[in-house]
C-alpha cells in the first residue's frame, strides 16, 4: 500500500472532520498528565513533545473496571453499545500490545464480547515516535517506533507533514482523499526511521532468554532481583500488555465487575486452602519477568513485552526489566543448553 | 451479548450432607431452562469443574462429582472453606444458584480404553474421581476398560464422601475397591495408614494401567514417587490440579503454570507434562 | 569521584560487615537512569564501594525492615525520615532496635523531579547537586536550579532531616538546625470550607488506580493484610469508582494518625501523581494540637492512638513529665 501524506495543519482539519461521525480519542492534557480523552476541540490534542501517555491506552479497550454483569435477581450481561471511535496518537508499543491482548482475550469458544466489540468499533492510527526516550525499548523486543502491528493506520511526522501509511480497509477510508507521497518523501522517511531504530537498544535473543529463564526458575537469581521491589501494582497497571484481572461481586451497585488485578499481589493466587503457589515477591516477580519473556514466546513465540518504557519509569524502586533480562542472559544457570 | 462470564441459572434440588462433621455437602443442582442441560451434557466429560456461582459472594470453581447417566442435574461436593462455600453451605433445596461450565479439559478416557485403571483419591478431591468412576462403572462403559482398581483414603472414616454408594462398590466384581483411614478406628474393616504408604504395600503392577491421582497437594507429592518407583511412566499418571481461579476460560490470567492454565488446559495433566512446566503448583 | 560523605557510609558498611556486626546493609546505589538511585542490599564487605546517598534517594528504606527475613542483623543508611520511621516501628514491636545498626545521614532533601522535568519529552539527561544548587542537563538544554525550588514538598517542611537515635551520624549535624513543627502551609486548607475540601480531596482521589504503591512505599504500612483485601468482609470496593478510592485514602490516611513520619514516599511512589501528604499532615497536626505528640521522636513515648486507657490529659501529663525528667 503507497503511502499518503499530509501537511499538520490539514491533519487537525481532517481530524475535525472525522469528529462529525466518530469519537476521537488523542493524547490530551488532563489538567494532572497525558491521558488519551475525547477530543472536543482539535487544538487542545497534544502531538508534539509527547513521549506517551502514563496510563495505558489498554483502558480504552479493556477498561480497569468494567461491569460484566448486572444483578436484579439472576445476572444479565451488560448490553454496550460501542460507538465508533477513532484512536489517534496511539505509540506502536501500545498498539502493538493490542494485538497481544486479542491473543489472551479473542476465543471463539468463550467469547468476550466486551472486549470484541470495542476492538471491532475502533480505528487505531498510530504517530510515529521520532525521538524515543532512553527508557523506550521496543526494538529489543523485536518491535520498532514505526512498527504497524496493531494499527489500522501509522503516521510519521516528517518536518510540517505527516507520512500516512494505511493498513486497514477501516483506515483506507478515512485517509481516502489525501494525496500519494511521491518517491522523494518515502525514501527520506524510510531513511529516517531507519535512522531512529538504529540508535535504539538492540535485540534480545528470544529463544535464548527464554531458555535461560526457564534454566533460572529454582535458583537464587530471583531472590536478588526481587529484593528491592515493593509488592504493588505500577508496572502491571501502566504495562500495555498485561491483562489480568479479578471478578469481584459489588453488591451496593449490583454488579459483577471485572477489575484489574496483578500478579505482584499477594492475594492474586492465594487458595482458600490457605496455600500459596507464590507466598513470596521472590515468586511473584519471577512470575511477571518470565511472563513477559518465556510464557509468552512457549504461547505465541513472541515476547509479551513490548518495550514502552513504563515499568521501568514508574517503579517506585527503579527495577528495571530489561537489566533482569539483560542479567539472565549473562548468567550460566545450570542445565541451561549451551 | 456473547459473555462467557455470564453463569446459567439453576436451582439446587437436593442436598446431601457427605461427612460426620458436616464440613463437604453435596449440592445436586438442576437446570432452569432445558436448552442449558442439553448444552451442557453434549460437552461434558468427567474431570471438569464449574465455577459456582451466588451474587454477592462470588464464584469457586467446583468439580463435577456426578456422571451423565445419573439424570439431568449436575452434582458438586463442596467443602465449607471461605466466603462462597460458606454461603452455599448455607442454602437448601429450592434455593436458585449460577454455574458456568463443564470448564476444562475432563479425563481423556478415550486414551485409555482397553487399559487398566488405578484410581487414587484422598480426602474431599474424591469428588471428580467419583465421577468418572460411576462414568465408567455403567455397563455402557464397562467393558471398554481392563481391571478397575481404586484407592480412597480420608482422614477418618466419618469423612469418608459417598458412602452408600462405596459400600456397593465394595460388593462389585468388576472393580476392587480399597480404602484407607489415617489412623485405626474402631470397626475399620480396610486399611490403616496414609495413601501413599498403604498404595506401596498393594503394589499395584504397572504394565498397561494408568494411573489417576487427586488429592491435596501433600497427598500428591508424596504419591507421585511411590508410583514412579513401582514403575508406573510419567505420561501414565495422571492428576488434576487446584488454583485460584476467576474467569475460569484462560482470559484472566492468574491460573498459570508456565504458559498452560489450569482453568483451560487442565486441571487434568500427565506428570510429564507437569515435568515439562515450571514447578509451580 | 565519590565525595566524602559517600565514602564514610561505605567505610563503616564496610567495617560492619567485615568484623560481622550485620548480615546486610541496606542503602543507596546508582540506578540504571541518570535521575534514578535504587535501594541495595550488601552482604559482601568489598561490594560496599557502591553506596551512595544523594538529593535522588527516594525511597524510605525503613520498609524494608518488614522484607527481611527474621533473624537478621541489618543496618541501614537512615535519614531523618526513616530514622523517625524505624523509631516508631520498634515502639510497635515491628522491630527489635538492638538487631539494627543505623547509620544515621543528616539530609538536606529529596528532589521532586516534577519541578526539574517539567514535560516528560524533554529527557533528563544527567542532574548534578552542587551545594544550593542543581545543574541539569534536559534534552531541551542546561538549567541550573535553586535547591530550594525542586525539593519535595515533604523536605520543604520537614522539621527532623537529622536522624534520631542513630548509632552514628556521618557528616556534621551542626550544619542542620532543627525546624519547629511548623505546618502553618496546612492553615490554607483549614480555611476552606467543608464542601471546599471535599472537592479537592475527591479530585485527588478520583485519579487512583489502586495499584497501593503508596502503601508499599510507607514503612508505616505494615499489616499482613490489609483492609482492602479482606473479603470477610469487603469493606470497600475494590472497583474503580469515587467510593472504593475515597475510601481508600481517607482510611489510609486515619490509619497513619499519629504514626505517619511525613517523608512522602508515598506521594513519590504513585504513578498517577496523587498528593496525598496533606491527609496525613492534617491528621498529624492535630494529633501534636491535641496531645504535643509527634512520630518517630521519643523512643520511649508510646503514640497516643495506641495506647489504650489514657485520657488526654493523663497523656500530655505523662509526656511532660518524661520531658522533665
Amino acid at each position: 500500500m503507497p503511502a499518503k501524506w499530509i501537511s499538520k495543519s490539514d491533519l487537525k482539519k481532517l481530524l475535525a472532520q472525522w469528529q462529525k461521525k466518530h469519537l476521537v480519542y488523542a493524547p490530551m492534557h488532563n489538567g494532572h498528565e497525558l491521558a488519551f480523552q475525547v477530543v472536543k476541540d482539535v487544538e487542545d490534542m497534544v502531538l508534539d513533545g509527547f513521549l506517551n501517555t502514563r496510563y495505558p491506552a489498554k483502558s480504552l479497550f479493556l477498561p480497569q473496571s468494567e461491569a460484566l454483569m448486572k444483578f436484579d435477581g439472576i445476572l444479565h450481561s451488560v448490553e454496550t453499545d460501542e460507538k465508533e471511535k477513532i484512536i489517534f496518537g496511539l505509540r506502536a508499543c501500545d498498539a502493538h500490545a493490542l494485538r497481544l491482548l486479542d491473543h489472551a482475550l479473542v476465543d471463539e469458544q468463550n467469547p468476550d464480547e466486551y472486549w470484541e466489540k470495542k476492538r471491532a468499533a475502533a480505528v487505531v492510527i498510530t504517530l510515529g515516535c521520532n525521538s524515543p526516550d532512553e527508557t523506550c525499548f521496543c526494538t529489543a523486543v523485536g518491535g520498532s517506533p514505526f512498527n504497524t502491528a496493531g494499527s489500522d493506520a501509522m503516521l510519521v511526522e516528517m518536518g510540517e507533514e505527516y507520512l500516512v501509511y494505511s493498513i486497514s480497509k477501516k483506515a483506507e477510508a478515512l485517509f481516502q482523499d489525501l494525496p500519494q507521497a511521491d518517491g522523494s518523501k518515502t525514501q527520506n522517511a524510510r531513511k529516517f526511521m531507519k535512522g531512529v531504530e538504529t540508535r535504539m537498544p538492540g535485540l534480545f535473543p528470544k529463544q535464548e532468554l527464554h531458555d535461560a529463564l526457564m534454566a533460572s526458575f529454582e535458583t537464587d537469581f530471583w531472590k536478588a532481583v526481587s529484593q528491592s521491589c515493593l509488592g504493588c501494582g505500577v508496572c502491571t497497571f501502566l504495562c500495555p500488555s498485561c491483562f489480568c484481572f479479578d471478578i469481584v461481586d459489588e453488591t451496593v451497585r449490583r454488579e459483577r465487575v471485572r477489575n484489574w488485578d496483578s500478579c505482584m499481589f499477594r492475594k492474586y493466587s492465594l487458595e482458600a486452602s490457605g496455600h500459596n503457589p507464590r507466598p513470596t515477591k521472590i515468586e511473584r516477580t519471577r512470575q511477571r519477568v518470565m511472563h513477559k519473556f518465556a510464557y509468552w514466546v512457549d504461547l505465541i513465540d513472541e515476547m509479551g513485552c513490548t518495550g514502552c518504557g513504563r515499568c521501568v519509569r514508574y517503579c517506585p524502586v527503579n527495577i528495571d526489566i530489561r537489566a533482569i533480562a539483560t542479567e539472565a542472559l549473562h548468567r550460566e544457570f545450570e542445565g541451561m543448553k549451551k | 451479548m456473547k459473555n462467557c462470564y455470564e453463569p446459567i441459572p439453576m436451582h439446587i434440588e437436593r442436598v446431601v450432607i457427605e461427612t460426620s462433621d458436616a464440613s463437604l455437602k453435596s449440592f445436586e443442582l438442576t437446570f432452569n431452562r432445558k436448552e442449558d442441560c442439553e448444552e451442557f451434557f453434549s460437552q461434558y466429560r468427567p474431570g471438569q469443574f464449574c465455577q459456582l456461582s451466588i451474587f454477592g459472594k462470588g464464584e469457586a470453581p467446583i468439580g463435577i462429582a456426578s456422571a451423565a447417566w445419573e439424570g439431568d442435574f449436575v452434582r458438586f461436593t463442596v467443602q465449607k472453606m471461605g466466603k462462597f462455600t460458606s454461603a452455599i453451605h448455607e442454602m437448601h433445596a429450592g434455593d436458585a444458584i449460577g454455574m458456568r461450565g463443564p470448564l476444562g479439559n475432563g479425563f481423556p478416557l478415550e486414551e485409555w480404553e482397553g487399559m487398566k485403571l488405578l484410581i487414587i483419591g484422598g480426602g474431599c478431591a474424591f469428588s471428580t474421581l467419583y465421577a468418572m468412576t460411576k462414568h465408567i462403572l455403567h455397563p455402557a462403559h464397562r467393558s471398554d476398560y481392563a481391571d478397575i482398581t481404586a484407592l480412597y483414603g480420608t482422614r477418618n472414616s466419618g469423612l469418608c464422601l459417598y458412602k452408600p454408594v462405596i459400600e456397593e462398590w465394595h460388593n462389585r466384581n468388576d472393580i476392587v475397591v480399597h480404602q484407607a483411614v489415617d489412623v485405626a478406628e474402631k470397626d475399620w474393616k480396610y486399611h490403616v495408614g496414609y495413601v501413599p504408604a498403604v498404595l506401596e504395600e498393594l503394589a499395584p503392577e504397572p504394565d498397561n494401567t494408568v494411573a489417576v491421582l487427586c488429592g491435596p497437594p501433600v497427598m500428591t507429592k508424596f504419591t507421585i514417587p511411590v508410583l514412579t518407583k513401582l514403575g508406573f511412566p510419567p505420561e501414565l499418571i495422571y492428576t488434576s490440579l487446584e488454583k485460584r481461579m476467576k474467569c475460569g476460560v484462560g482470559h484472566c490470567g492468574r491460573c498459570n503454570i508456565g504458559h498452560k492454565y489450569v482453568c483451560k488446559d487442565g486441571p487434568v495433566f500427565t506428570l510429564q507434562e507437569l515435568q515439562r512446566l515450571p514447578n509451580e503448583i | 569521584m565519590t565525595n566524602t560523605r559517600d565514602q564514610k557510609i561505605q567505610a563503616e558498611a564496610r567495617r560492619l560487615l567485615q568484623d560481622g556486626v550485620v548480615d546486610v546493609v541496606i542503602g543507596f546505589t546508582r540506578g540504571t537512569l541518570p535521575y534514578r538511585m535504587q535501594p541495595c542490599f550488601i552482604q559482601e564487605a568489598d561490594e560496599t564501594t557502591c553506596l551512595e546517598m544523594n538529593g535522588l534517594c527516594s525511597n524510605n528504606l525503613a520498609i524494608y525492615l518488614n522484607h527481611r527475613p527474621r533473624g537478621e542483623r541489618i543496618a541501614m543508611v537512615v535519614r531523618g525520615c526513616e530514622s523517625r520511621a524505624i523509631q516508631a516501628l520498634v515502639l510497635e514491636n515491628r522491630h527489635a532496635r538492638d538487631a539494627l545498626y543505623l547509620i544515621g545521614v543528616p539530609c538536606t532533601g529529596i528532589l521532586d523531579l516534577q519541578k526539574v522535568q517539567p514535560r516528560e519529552q524533554d529527557a533528563i539527561l544527567s542532574i548534578q547537586e552542587e551545594g544550593d544548587q542543581v545543574r541539569v542537563i534536559l534534552s531541551s538544554g542546561e538549567k541550573l536550579l535553586n535547591r530550594s525550588d525542586v525539593l519535595h514538598s515533604a523536605c520543604v517542611h520537614c522539621n527532623h532531616p537529622v536522624p534520631i537515635n542513630a548509632d552514628e551520624i556521618i557528616d556534621e549535624p551542626g550544619l542542620f538546625e532543627e525546624r519547629s513543627f511548623d505546618k502553618s502551609y496546612l492553615d490554607a486548607f483549614r480555611g476552606l470550607t467543608l464542601d471546599e475540601r471535599y472537592e479537592r480531596f475527591r479530585e485527588e482521589a478520583e485519579r487512583c488506580v489502586r495499584c497501593y504503591a503508596c502503601r508499599e512505599a510507607c514503612p508505616m504500612c505494615t499489616c499482613e493484610e490489609c483492609f482492602v483485601d479482606h473479603s470477610r468482609p469487603q469493606w470497600t470496593d475494590s472497583t474503580i469508582c469515587p467510593a472504593g478510592q475515597q475510601a481508600w485514602h481517607i482510611i489510609r490516611a486515619f490509619h497513619q494518625t499519629g504514626r505517619c513520619v511525613s517523608c512522602g514516599a508515598c506521594e513519590r511512589a504513585c504513578p498517577m501523581n496523587i498528593k496525598m501528604t496533606y491527609l496525613t499532615d492534617l491528621l498529624n497536626r492535630d494529633v501534636f494540637e491535641e496531645y504535643g505528640f509527634e512520630p518517630g521522636l521519643d523512643p520511649a513515648l508510646m503514640p497516643p492512638f495506641l495506647t489504650l486507657g489514657q485520657d488526654k490529659e493523663k497523656f500530655t501529663a505523662q509526656q511532660e513529665g518524661q520531658h522533665a525528667s
